[in-house]
């Protein structure tokens, strides 16, 4: 049984080495030969500075042809390396991490020394702020999908629990005119929708898929009529909410580079890095981890010890519900103060596919979040600078760019054991 | 089996409710307030899934209906049906025919099949599309794309917005500090391309006049390429690309989005209060920006306007007075369908000469002396 195992994996071994260096040398190729050889003369510029900041870190000048051939040759014989030499998994991991950054390290040194670049900086701080302005509602509405799929309910409302958030805190913060409360019945009205998806799915056995579908068309259906009737005749009651303004964290905030990034935001960056840390920590360090990781798995072996299965669902889905619900109220009392329909954009979907390609996990969903983020913000940049580029190709770039992220980095994933099986004790 | 009928009533429950929330405007057609509608002339309108508050070409075109009803209300009475999805065109149109309607306007390109395949169908009754020259490369009848014969009894209105652009263009370039201008579009379509095109060719203009070197970020005419949301409703988008653009020195903000402008006209506001002054500022498009989304006007130095609601009305009323003749209607600058709005705000800040100078080139558009490029022709 196992000779027969060894002989079949072997040829998909040997296959999966060749075709991740045939990709590597690849990558290495379109580096030198596109990148390196159609490179304009001169530099390309780093900037890490905002536009009229008061202390301004020096930009960094890169000789964008030298270094673009050097960057691909890397490539090259990293591709090489793999398939000469039988690599450790971590070694793979960086090697393949290692190629894709020297490939958009190429593309912009030869995007910023083009003559449609006019001589606009590469501004590092506005790109990472960018990654994660795109980001947050990303991997709030992921962490919502780890705590309802851990424990064994799969959540596709996530766009809904995005839109009624952001429809419930625009109105309540404009009509009320504390973000606060705006805040929290963003929150609470995501918390609604988890509820109303754990009634269906664990108390009615409605299809989880179907359910969640269906919750969404609903929500944008009923943001969308309130809209029309309450919110665009009375916008100034209802739609005009302010925003939440940065808050700088003090010695944190000031470190140059880093500070502006990480540490000068609005208060919905810190949930999230708060949020992150709870649910990892939560779910694989904590008894009541172990307990919704166990209902996830195998439901019935949790029901005999004792642990209430049904409880931790709905409590998992209602609390998810309210993270979904913070990152809807991001996209108006944390950004832009006004709702409009359907401004979720399909969010929520990309966060559902963020979890599955973050296996799981909370720390995995976020890097695959953040990647997605980095994409749209670098796919803003190279427009903002008129790259010869399809703007298409832009705007399937954060698509495309996550699948083979995720193919090569992740791999084979596996969902929780229960996860989408109702649970009825025999 | 009392757990099944609590499950079938409670998911059919769910579905009733979310049928009712997107279809609800769409199953009560609005009519005049008139309780008799027999004899009058009927117009009625199909919206595109934007719906009839979008702010932008579906509200303009339900005004322009409105306009024309209150031109002779004793004659002439509109009402209109709401699309929820593509699907919906068709059945919309199909029911419209059935209550013999005077004129049936269709809004948006998207509808130019199920247009012109009634219109086909039906050749004694009349209708009018926003933003489509019906049967044309750009806006084909056939699921090929292959242009055909427009029908008779279409009247097609496009508005040649390539032209208030270059305006829009001349007075961003005329009007920037830093000596950057941006735009950036909701999808890389022709009615939004357009506009983007005549912007870009408006800063060309006044750096050819001028001898200075206004960048714009976001277009080029040259290559077809740049910053595009991808979507008409991801407003976060909207302000995070405008951030882009400030921080790569731009003051000047075009966006070609429809609502999305509402997320850059945010980010113009947040940099301007973290700066202190009024350093960035923006023009709005489609409509006024100053009556859409009045909360921004201080930042709106003009908005680059497409005159949907005139040409509809004139489509209902000469329907309505047997002066139809169907065919296409081209806004211009010369007949008043592209325009640029009022300064509002800014009457004061724009410079006598630069306005004097904009009038000049208004003339010149309109004389054809100055043929604004597009690689999107109406």
């Amino acid at each position: 049984m196992t000779a027969i195992v060894a002989a079949v994996r072997a040829p998909i071994v040997a296959n999966r080495r060749l075709i991740a260096a045939v990709t590597f040398v690849a990558f290495g190729l379109i580096d030198i030969l596109i990148f390196g050889l159609f490179s304009h003369k001169g530099d390309a510029t780093f900037a890490f500075s905002l536009f009229g900041a008061k202390v301004t870190v020096p930009s960094l000048h890169v000789p964008a042809r030298p270094v673009t051939y050097a960057l691909g040759i890397a490539s090259v014989l990293i591709g090489v390396a793999r398939a000469t030499v039988t690599e450790s998994k971590l070694l793979k991991r960086l090697s393949i991490a290692a190629v894709l950054l020297f490939f958009v390290l190429a593309m912009l040194l030869w995007s910023d020394t083009g003559s449609w670049a006019d001589g606009i900086p590469i501004n590092v701080i506005t790109l990472m702020q960018g990654t994660l302005a795109a980001s947050i509602p990303l991997i709030l509405g992921a962490l919502a999908g780890c705590m309802g799929e851990r424990s064994g309910v799969i959540n596709i409302a996530i766009e809904g629990q995005l839109l009624l958030g952001a429809f419930t805190a625009a109105v309540v913060a404009s009509a009320v005119g504390v973000l606060w409360l705006g805040l929290l019945s963003g929150s609470l009205a995501g918390g609604l929708i988890g509820a109303m998806l754990a009634l269906f799915a664990i108390r009615f056995l409605v299809d989880q898929i179907i359910l969640g579908v269906v919750i969404n068309l609903l929500i944008s259906g009923l943001t969308g009529y309130l809209y029309d009737r309450l919110l665009v005749p009375d916008a100034n009651t209802y739609n005009n909410a302010s925003t939440f303004s940065t808050v700088k964290i003090p010695v944190l905030g000031d470190i140059p580079v880093i500070g502006p990034i990480f540490f000068d935001s609005t208060i919905f960056l810190y949930i999230t890095y708060a949020a992150i840390i709870l649910v990892q920590v939560g779910l694989f360090s904590t008894r009541w981890g172990l307990r919704v990781r166990a209902v996830g798995e195998h439901p019935s072996a949790a029901d005999t010890v004792g642990i209430n299965v049904l409880g931790i669902r709905y409590r998992n889905l209602i609390l998810g519900g309210m993270l979904a619900g913070i990152g809807g109220a991001y996209l108006t009392i944390g950004s832009v103060g006004t709702f409009s329909k359907d401004m979720s954009s399909g969010l929520g979907y990309i966060a559902l596919a963020a979890m599955i390609f973050g296996r799981w996990t909370p720390l995995g969903a976020t890097l695959a979040a953040l990647l997605f983020g980095f994409t749209t913000a670098l796919g803003s940049f190279l427009g903002s600078i008129t790259v010869p580029i399809s703007p298409f190709i832009l705007g399937m770039a954060p698509y495309v760019a996550t699948i083979i992220a995720v193919a090569g980095l992740v791999g084979r994933v596996r969902a929780p054991a229960a996860d989408g099986k109702p649970y009825l004790r025999e | 089996m009392r757990k099944v009928i609590t499950i079938v009533a409670a998911s059919s429950a769910l579905l009733l409710l979310a049928a009712c929330g997107s279809s609800s405007p769409s199953s009560s057609p609005s009519t005049s307030k008139s309780p008799s509608t027999a004899g009058k002339f009927l117009g009625c309108m199909v919206t595109d899934t934007g719906g009839i508050d979008d702010r932008s070409f579906n509200a303009s075109s339900w005004e322009g209906m409105q306009e024309a009803q209150a031109a002779d209300p004793s004659k002439i009475t509109v009402k209109y049906l709401q699309s929820s999805s593509s699907a919906d065109y068709a059945p919309n149109i199909t029911a419209f025919l059935g209550e013999k309607c005077g004129i049936i306007v269709t809004v948006g390109y998207l509808m130019a099949s199920a247009t012109g395949t009634a219109a086909t169908a039906n050749p004694n009754s009349k209708f009018a599309i926003v933003d489509c020259s019906i049967g044309s490369a750009s806006c084909p009848i056939s699921a090929s794309g292959k242009p055909s014969t427009p029908p008779k009894n279409v009247d097609s209105l496009v508005f040649d917005t390539v032209q208030d652009g270059f305006l829009g263009g001349y007075l961003a370039a005329g009007m920037t500090k830093t000596g950057k201008v941006a735009t950036f579009g909701g999808e890389k379509i022709p009615t939004v391309t357009i506009y983007m095109d005549g912007f870009w060719d408006g800063v060309q203009y006044y750096n050819s006049q001028h001898h200075t070197h206004v960048d714009v970020l976001g277009w080029s005419e040259k290559t077809q390429s740049g910053e595009f949301t991808n979507s008409f409703t991801n407003l976060t988008m909207g302000q995070t690309i405008t951030q882009q653009f400030i921080s790569e020195g731009a003051d000047i903000i075009f966006p070609v989005a429809g609502g999305v402008g509402l997320g850059a006209a945010k980010a113009v506001e947040d940099a301007d209060n973290a700066a202190g002054s009024q350093k960035v500022n923006m023009m709005w498009v489609d409509t006024d920006g100053c009556i859409s989304a009045p909360q921004y006007c201080k930042y709106f130095i003009t908005s680059v306007e497409k005159g949907i609601q005139a040409a509809v009305k004139h489509a209902v009323l000469t329907a309505e007075n047997h002066t139809f003749t169907g065919g296409t209607y081209i806004g211009t600058l010369a007949n008043g369908g592209v325009t640029l709005a009022p300064f509002h705000d800014f009457a004061s800040k724009v410079p006598a000469s630069l306005q004097a100078e904009l009038n000049t080139l208004k003339q010149e558009i309109i004389s054809g002396k100055i043929k604004p490029a597009t690689k999107s022709p109406v």
